[in-house]
């Protein structure tokens, strides 16, 4: 299959502008997230409103207002800002360990080993992820690890396909050629000249790929799948309120915006380091 | 005629890698497939018989040849749940996937073509700005959620459209919709800037210098080199517009292979969740493998790579 390569946003100056509203985006939400229980007085999983009315709109003491049983929406919007960092951080780093370690093996041994690699990536693109993912999730013990451990082991081969490219061309750089000729080992060779070399590429996929695995934990958890009850989860939130969007759509909206937000700040950020690193190279 | 060869057989070994992993997936499932046939009150000697009956008793490699040798045939084995043949019930619901699918790529495809061709005249102007802003945020919202809006929107605010179900155009409407914008936006995004990139490349301020009218220096020399990245992504698409209609057809109750295989999964049945799965698989590899042939035809280089 040919390489799709990421391309960025095209001008340096527009780069940083985007990257900086990025990063005060993902700022705001670590955060909130982080400062969780000074933002609000309420526990997200306890039932606050005292005698059950249905669904309170938003205000009244209730940001967001309260959800189908009657807990703090604002609540559990900012405690799932906890969990889906914490499965989009942990998944990307999974997807980046795993798919620098194949990347770099490929495009470095070549040959045999960049065949049968290069088939694995193959089989990674064509399995339909979600499907995938699906069954993992159900088959594996419940945990609040499970849902990043099999986001990260499906979602390595960007990582792989792009460190591989960036090997190619490295390996024949003089620095390289010298270091072998001077005998350094394969390894000193990996890890001094080509992991610093592919790091800057890497970057920019680790901001894609936490925002694509914040992505498919929400599609996951919509589905029932994400982490266990009762954490609460942005996915789960959009799904638990679906039967009562007639009736309030707040419920709806407001995970639904945060899911954006964290998405939107990471592409950001991700896309406007294509620029700056490439500037900086240069 | 070569490439053709090492191309097709490059495929049929990934169908292979993709129906061993299936079979190791479904079965380490550590619930007993016995007992979700037989129900939880089914006595010892029952749930015996019907793991004889699957062989499951049976060595792995065993069971592994028998999946292959049946696959070989076209034989998906037996759903759990209802007892009718996987192949059957796959073929009963791939039209409803099929119809949604090719609907919302369709116009999904189409527009983001138009707009991303349109709008990549001038890369750092306003109208680029907008188009990468605009995509990037509206690639960001997940389909369930936008399905969620519309539904809000247009079938309790303005009771317009039914909120779910299948059988007429009007519930195809949402549905559909939700997944075009999916798909709008990403190939928008993707047209926009490689044809940009082609437009800045040496060949065409060449063309232009040499006099070309616009509407050939576009359509004809930057669109057409554009097209290869575009087609290939086309390619690679197809196995994340499966994520797509897996979530949409949740959400709007559309009864096609996405909800099929998440109700399998939930039923723990087996035979129906791998035949699924490698159903999809395998209709992404012919994706990729169309691509890959179609690419040997546009561009003889590749032939040679």
């Amino acid at each position: 299959m040919a390489e799709t390569t990421v391309v960025g946003l095209g001008s340096a100056a527009r780069s940083r502008r985007f990257f900086l509203v990025g990063a005060i985006m993902v700022g705001a939400l670590v955060l909130a997230a982080a400062a969780a229980p000074w933002l609000t007085p309420y526990d997200p999983d306890a039932i606050v409103v005292m005698a059950y009315r249905g669904p309170l709109g938003p205000g009244n003491g209730h940001l967001f207002g309260t959800d189908t049983v009657g807990r703090d929406v604002w609540a559990r919007v900012l405690y799932g800002a906890r969990t889906s960092l914490f499965v989009g951080t942990l998944a990307m780093a999974i997807s980046l360990v795993i798919g620098m370690a194949i990347g770099l093996a490929a495009g470095y041994f070549g040959g045999l080993v960049d065949a049968v690699l290069m088939w694995v990536v193959d089989l990674f693109l064509t399995m339909p992820s979600l499907l995938l993912l699906i069954v993992l999730a159900t088959v594996l013990p419940p945990s609040i690890f499970t849902i990043p451990l099999v986001i990260g082991l499906l979602g390595w081969t960007t990582f792989g396909r792009t460190v591989r490219g960036e090997v190619l061309t490295l390996r024949e750089r003089d620095y390289v050629q010298a270091a072998r000729a001077l005998g350094a080992t394969d390894a000193r060779i990996i890890v001094r000249h080509l992991v610093p070399g592919v790091l800057p590429g890497v970057i920019v996929l680790a901001a894609l790929g936490m925002s694509g695995a914040i992505i498919v934990d929400a599609g996951l958890s919509y589905l029932g799948l994400g982490v266990p009850l009762p954490t609460p989860s942005w996915g789960r939130m959009v799904s638990d309120a679906q039967t009562y969007v007639g009736v309030a759509p707040w419920l709806v909206v407001a995970p639904g915006v945060a899911i954006a937000l964290a998405v939107v700040g990471l592409n950001l950020i991700g896309y406007g380091l294509i620029d700056l690193l490439a500037e900086r190279r240069a | 005629m070569a490439y053709f060869a090492r191309r097709i057989l490059r495929a049929l070994s990934t169908l292979l890698g993709t129906a061993f992993i299936i079979f190791m997936l479904v079965r380490v499932v550590p619930a007993d497939p016995a007992v979700s046939i037989a129900g939880p009150k089914a006595d010892p000697e029952t749930l015996a018989a019907i793991r004889k009956d699957l062989g499951l008793d049976d060595p792995l490699v065993v069971q592994y040849g028998r999946y292959v040798w049946q696959l070989a045939h076209a034989d998906l084995g037996r759903s759990y749940m209802t007892g009718r043949r996987v192949s059957d019930v796959i073929l009963a619901r791939v039209g409803a996937t099929a119809l949604l699918a090719v609907t919302s790529l369709g116009i999904g495809f189409l527009l983001g073509l138009v707009v991303g061709v349109a709008t990549a005249a001038r890369r750092g102007s306003a109208i680029d700005v907008a188009v990468l802003l605009a995509t990037l945020v509206g690639l960001s919202f997940p389909p369930f959620w936008l399905g969620n809006l519309l539904i809000y929107q247009f079938s309790y605010r303005l009771r317009l459209l039914p909120l779910g179900g299948y059988g007429s155009v009007w519930n195809l409407i949402l549905p559909a919709t939700t997944l075009a914008i999916v798909e709008f936006f990403f190939y928008a995004r993707f047209v926009h800037t490689n044809v940009a990139a082609t437009i800045a490349s040496d060949y065409i301020r060449t063309a232009r210098a040499k006099g070309a009218p616009p509407e050939r220096l576009y359509l004809v020399h930057a669109l057409r080199n554009a097209l290869i990245p575009i087609v290939t992504v086309l390619g690679l698409d197809i196995a994340s517009l499966m994520g797509g209609l897996v979530l949409t057809e949740t959400v709007f109750n559309w009864p096609g292979l996405g909800r099929l295989a998440v109700q399998a999964v939930f039923g723990l049945d087996i035979p129906l969740v791998a035949g699924t799965v490698l159903f999809a698989a395998v209709l992404v590899l012919l994706a990729n493998l169309i691509v890959d042939l179609l690419y040997g035809l546009i561009d003889p280089r590749v032939q040679r790579g």
